[in-house]
């Protein structure tokens, strides 16, 4: 009876990987989390931001299982974390923050380490292993330490291990820290390939430039969400709207063009207005100001980083 | 259901097979595990009255004075293992400078020593010896038996005379143990200090090193978790059984009335009890410093009520119930009974079930509070 009831609600979930409600983590009297509540579609790419100890790292753990909330709920697919955790780790695939495969085992050794404890054997085994060590580039290091590896070497066996059971969640902490530009291009081809394939990855990152690759993002800050959606809709939230910017040949009173919400920037040269969305509202403003009496001598888009919308939703 | 045993078993073998090879790569491994019985073994024996100790001193209380004694006491030098340190002509100076401590036995030759051996009377001569350093003790009385027996052939070829007795008698200590009787303490020092310590640091180590995080994403399980490095750290270990029995028995001539076998399995039993508790204190650790102080903590009960230093029967009853609640002290018991009295397996019962009670709580307790969680 409880599995007919289960699967209802595993139907009824289907399409979130990850549902948090009200996940909150206490140490004694500080709050690293502090009631979040997290909906991430199967297949997303999705991105957690934030400046250090904003909670990032412990909000995924409690996904993970590897530390208990003090208050909330987590399901992975459906499944309660807390309650039925075993069910969930054959589907996440999780990678640390800080490197946590066994640096006096070999790199073939700690892959059939984990496909072993994952489950594995025989040819399956064999096969995994050895399409990792193709997948990653570690053919050539296998029989070394791990402890003995480069820094970015690590990493790619860490992910290697991440995803030796073929999970369909994956959970990256932080899986560029300390991997140089080649290499960290190459991990996020990796990520865009194994979305492709349908897997879900929430990953957290200080880069703002892979962040712009990631379908939506959480900004987090003192342990709360402070922002959420995809890169353009958080740099909008940032700004209050869209940037365009002007340079007009007569007198003309911005506020009064469409669609302007304010008056982000103005001087002789120039004007930069927030409106409340730039591709919609180009065309109109040009028309509008040179109905006006004015000659139009340049408009366009301004592109805003995500880099700038971080900083102006970590000063307010 | 079947399929799910299946499943669950082969979970263990890949983390006892890791847990090996991580044993196997680490040199303090290697030291604790070979170095440190064949060490410990050396130490005692040579401490307590080993071999090859050297030459002991003694003195001598010549009252004959005559040619019988003076071979004597030319073979005392021979031999090698005497130093005498002083001749004296009355038995109250001879006891003296064994009460002091100066040497550990005089030899007291009778007066009537010569004339005895000319006229073909059985003789004899006596040998006054400290008792508190019994394994000594017993070397001495084994080398002044060696003497006489040389000196005798000598004497019989002259003389025709074929009885000297050595005669022994305490200064002071009770009854003298033999050597053998160390050989229970030196299994229990090193079937308990190892392994404890070795495994004690184990989880905490992953917690401490961050491999842990890893290590829990998987469907592993407290049972697979414990049972895995009971077993790989009871394979890494086993060899510490055998090495100490065999140092002992090759190095110090220890002759043991038990059959190995039994011995064997005895040591095996207190060897899987110290796994387990060392279990426990590594689920119970924050960290290896407090695991490592933890498991040299525990000894020091161990040391003081199993009867390692003080027989538990002369304690006072309150020793004995905390006694009743050491494990090694049952071990020292069996180990002795079997290996000194030769007693079957059977006979010691007891002990084996009690141990076994203990392995099976601290096993228990271990799974109860091991977290499968970061902290
Ligand atoms: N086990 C713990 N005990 C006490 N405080 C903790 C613990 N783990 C984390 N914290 C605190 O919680 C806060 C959030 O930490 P967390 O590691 O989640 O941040 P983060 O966003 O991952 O930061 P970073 O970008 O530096 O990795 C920090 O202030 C940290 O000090
Ligand atoms: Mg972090």
């Amino acid at each position: 009876m409880t599995i007919a009831s289960e699967t209802v609600s595993l139907e009824f979930k289907e399409t979130l990987a990850i549902e948090a409600k009200g996940l909150t983590k206490k140490f004694g009297n500080f709050i690293a989390v502090d009631h979040i509540d997290l909906e991430i579609k199967t297949g997303e790419n999705f991105g957690l931001l934030g400046p250090n100890g904003a909670g990032k790292t412990t909000t995924i753990r409690m996904i993970t299982g590897v530390i208990k909330p003090t208050e909330g709920i987590v399901r992975v697919f459906g499944i309660d974390v807390m309650r039925h955790r075993k069910r969930v780790l054959r589907l996440i695939g999780y990678m640390p923050q800080r490197f946590s495969l066994y640096e006096d085992l070999t790199v073939e050794e700690n892959l059939r380490l984990y496909g072993r404890l994952q489950g594995l054997s025989g040819n399956l085994l064999e096969e995994r292993i050895s399409n990792s060590l193709d997948r990653f580039y570690l053919r050539e290091f296998r029989s070394r330490l791990a402890g003995k590896l480069s820094g970015g070497t690590k990493q790619r066996l860490a992910l290697a291990v991440a995803l030796v059971h073929n999970p369909k969640l994956l959970i990256l902490d932080e899986p560029t820290a300390g991997v140089d530009p080649p290499l960290r291009r190459m991990f996020w081809e990796h990520f865009r390939e194994l979305n492709k394939e349908g897997k879900t990855i929430l990953v957290t990152t200080h880069y703002m430039d892979e962040a712009e690759n990631c379908d939506r993002l959480a900004l987090m800050n003192r342990g709360k969400i402070i922002a959420m959606g995809t890169p353009k809709e958080i740099k909008r939230k940032a700004m209050g709207g869209d940037l365009i910017e002007l340079s007009v040949d007569g007198e003309i009173v911005p506020e009064n063009l469409p669609g302007v919400i304010s008056v982000h920037e103005i001087s002789d040269e120039r004007i930069v207005l927030v409106v409340d969305d730039a591709s919609l509202r180009l065309p109109d403003i040009v028309k509008a100001v040179e109905s006006s009496g004015g000659k139009v001598r340049m408009a366009a888009p301004v592109h805003v980083s995500l880099e700038e919308a971080f900083i102006k939703f970590m000063g307010e | 259901m079947i399929g799910e045993g299946i499943r669950k078993g082969l979970r263990i073998l890949p983390i006892v097979d890791k847990e090996v090879r991580q044993l196997l790569r680490d040199p303090k491994t290697i030291l604790m595990v070979l170095l440190m019985p064949i060490t410990v073994t050396i130490l005692f024996g040579y401490g307590y009255g080993g071999k090859g100790a050297g030459e002991f001193p003694i003195t001598v209380v010549d009252l004959d004075g005559r040619d019988g004694s003076f071979k004597f006491i030319q073979e005392l030098k021979n031999s090698r293992m005497f130093r005498i340190k002083a001749i004296y002509k009355s038995k109250g100076e001879g006891f003296a400078s064994v009460y002091s401590g100066k040497v550990y036995a005089s030899l007291v030759i009778p007066k009537s020593f010569t004339e005895d051996l000319i006229l073909g009377r059985p003789t004899r001569v006596e040998l006054y010896y400290d008792a508190s350093n019994p394994n000594t003790a017993q070397l001495v009385m084994q080398a002044v038996g060696v003497v006489t027996q040389k000196y005798q052939e000598w004497a019989a070829e002259k003389f025709g005379t074929f009885a000297i007795r050595p005669m022994f008698y305490t200064v002071y200590g009770p009854h003298v143990s033999k050597v053998e009787n160390f050989t229970p303490t030196l299994m229990a020092l090193i079937l308990q200090m190892v392994p404890t310590s070795l495994i004690s640091v184990s989880i905490c180590r992953e917690r401490e090193r961050g491999t842990f995080e890893q290590f829990i994403m998987t469907p592993v399980t407290v049972i697979d978790v414990i049972f895995g490095k009971l077993a790989a750290y009871f394979i890494a270990t086993i060899s510490d059984a055998v090495l100490s029995l065999f140092t002992a028995m090759l190095l110090f001539d220890i002759k043991l009335r038990g059959s190995f076998l039994n011995m064997f399995i005895v040591s095996t039993v207190f060897l899987i009890n110290s796994l387990s508790m060392g279990l426990l204190i590594s689920v119970f650790s924050r960290n290896q410093l407090q695991a490592y102080q933890a498991s040299v903590f525990i000894f020091i009960p161990a040391m003081l009520f199993s009867g390692m230093l003080i027989p538990v029967d002369i304690l006072s009853r309150e020793a004995q119930i905390i006694a009743a609640l050491i494990p090694m002290y049952y071990f020292m018991t069996a180990f002795r009974n079997v290996a000194l009295k030769g007693w079957d397996l059977w006979m010691v019962t007891d002990q084996l079930v009690k141990m076994n009670i203990f392995t099976a709580v601290f096993l228990l307790l271990s799974m109860r509070f091991l977290r499968m969680e970061v902290t």
